[in-house]
């Protein structure tokens, strides 16, 4: 069963907006919109591990931690994301981090 | 060429994403016996929703393309009053081969008798598109939309015409003649006299049932002005977002009032005479004496003597909140990292992170790491 965590991006919230326009002008149901979104997390979750090969690195100051059933939050601050071909700066980031076994 | 990493796989991995899932989905649609075209609407709406969020760069989106043939097509058509605008021809960025054909105007049965009403998209209206806010599936409520159609975008031209971009069951596009809407004509209209013409602008978006549908069927219409700002193209925004000046007063009347409702109830009318805002210590005779004045000085001053020891109070309170605001974590707009993680170590106060297979969304960007490494210091 493939995370649900990419379900919050902008890539899953479109579809999950899409859909729920969808559901109101009753084109398709619930259920089916829940089953799209399952093959949503299972294609998402094999792309990333299969299509993506970039390494990202990033320093910063950590505000907050949580960890509870098996989910890392964190809230770091002032934090630079350095990839190979741009730096990114952010005031705040959020991290949430599901269990990569 | 330093940003070209990112912004090149990132737009291709999200379209790969999409076609997989609607690909893995089409069977699910037909079994449950949904229709192709829901199937094609559901793509559009995603392709619309990534492209407007701007979160990705060079997404394109097959509408525009669609719609730069559309107007080379009308182009030679429509003779009649557009000479002096010009024509450019604008690249369309992607071929779309399998949509290249059929595309016509629609005009519905029942638009009224107006006067020939020129559509020329103009060039300006292909950029503007890039920037535009469009519910991808807005809908007509003055329109008669044939069976199947699912409208797609509205604009507004330099002339004034109100302009339905719309994409049919079978891929292809149509542009749709308004009709009442346009009693705007031809003539440029810089200005728009208020209570005069009053188009109803549609507001939210339920897309028509195929195979026949009443034309207001569930669709909210709000009279509004169509504001024109001088000559410029102006892309009408079919969601609630657009602020005009009508919308705006209507919801400003709305809203003074609940609002004048709790800021009466702040004022202090209950006083406290005891306890932090004993005033007995300075004696009866105070009392006695104001009992000989007048109600409104004897409230003014105990409302006074009540107010400065509430004023004593607050810095001493106020001091014993030292957490941060929760709605820090709360906010929405703030930057997310959305991972998986391998290894999350802590020394003392120095924390490391072994991260994998991540989408971020900083700065209102996307970005994609297959694995990322950080440090910090709590």
């Amino acid at each position: 069963m493939a995370y649900q965590l990419y379900r919050n991006t902008t890539l899953g919230n479109s579809l999950q907006e899409s859909l729920d326009e969808l559901i109101q002008s009753q084109q398709i149901t619930p259920q089916l919109a829940l089953q799209v979104l399952l093959q949503f997390d299972k294609a998402i979750n094999s792309a990333l591990a299969q299509r993506v090969r970039n390494r990202v690195n990033f320093r910063g100051s950590l505000n907050t931690y949580r960890f509870c059933d098996n989910v890392w939050t964190f809230v770091l601050n002032d934090v630079e994301f350095r990839e190979v071909t741009e730096l990114i700066k952010v005031d705040k980031v959020k991290i949430v981090a599901c269990d990569g076994k | 060429m330093a940003n070209s990493a990112n912004t090149n796989t990132v737009p291709k991995l999200y379209r790969s994403v999409i076609e997989d899932v609607i690909n893995d989905v089409r069977d699910i649609f037909l079994d449950d016996g949904v229709d192709e075209q829901v199937l094609m609407e559901l793509k559009t709406l995603w392709e619309n929703k990534l492209m407007q969020s701007r979160a990705v760069d060079g997404f394109h989106s097959e509408e525009q393309q669609l719609l730069l043939q559309v107007q080379q097509q009308h182009q030679p058509q429509q003779q009649q009053h557009h000479h002096h605008h010009h024509h450019q021809q604008t690249q369309p960025q992607q071929t779309v081969p399998q949509q290249a054909q059929t595309q016509q105007v629609l005009i519905p049965a029942s638009q009224q008798a107006t006067a020939p009403q020129v559509i020329v998209p103009d060039s300006k209206l292909i950029q503007h598109m890039n920037a535009s806010n469009m519910s991808a599936a807005a809908t007509a409520a003055t329109l008669a939309l044939p069976a199947g159609v699912t409208p797609v975008q509205q604009i507004l031209t330099n002339s004034g015409q109100l302009l339905q971009v719309v994409r049919a069951a079978n891929g292809a596009q149509y542009i749709i003649q308004p009709q009442q809407s346009v009693v705007l004509q031809q003539q440029v209209i810089p200005q728009m006299q208020p209570g005069g013409v009053q188009a109803p602008v549609i507001q939210q978006v339920l897309a028509p049932l195929p195979g026949g549908i009443s034309p207001q069927t569930g669709v909210i219409i709000q009279p509004q002005q169509i504001l024109f700002t001088g000559n410029k193209t102006q892309v009408i925004p079919t969601t609630v977002a657009a602020p005009t000046p009508a919308q705006a007063q209507i919801t400003a009347t709305g809203q003074q009032q609940p609002q004048a409702q709790p800021a009466q109830t702040q004022a202090p009318l209950v006083l406290q005479v005891d306890g932090t805002g004993d005033t007995s210590s300075e004696e009866d005779e105070d009392e006695e004496e104001d009992f000989d004045d007048d109600d409104d000085e004897e409230e003014d001053k105990e409302k006074d003597g009540a107010e400065d020891g509430q004023v004593e109070e607050e810095p001493l309170n106020s001091e014993d909140d030292v957490s941060d605001e929760e709605g820090q974590e709360l906010f929405d707009t703030e930057n997310v990292v959305v991972c998986q993680y391998d290894k999350i170590h802590r020394s003392k106060n120095k924390w490391k992170f072994h991260l994998k297979d991540g989408i971020m969304n900083l700065n209102g960007r996307d970005y994609i790491f297959s694995k990322a490494i950080g440090d910090a210091e709590w």
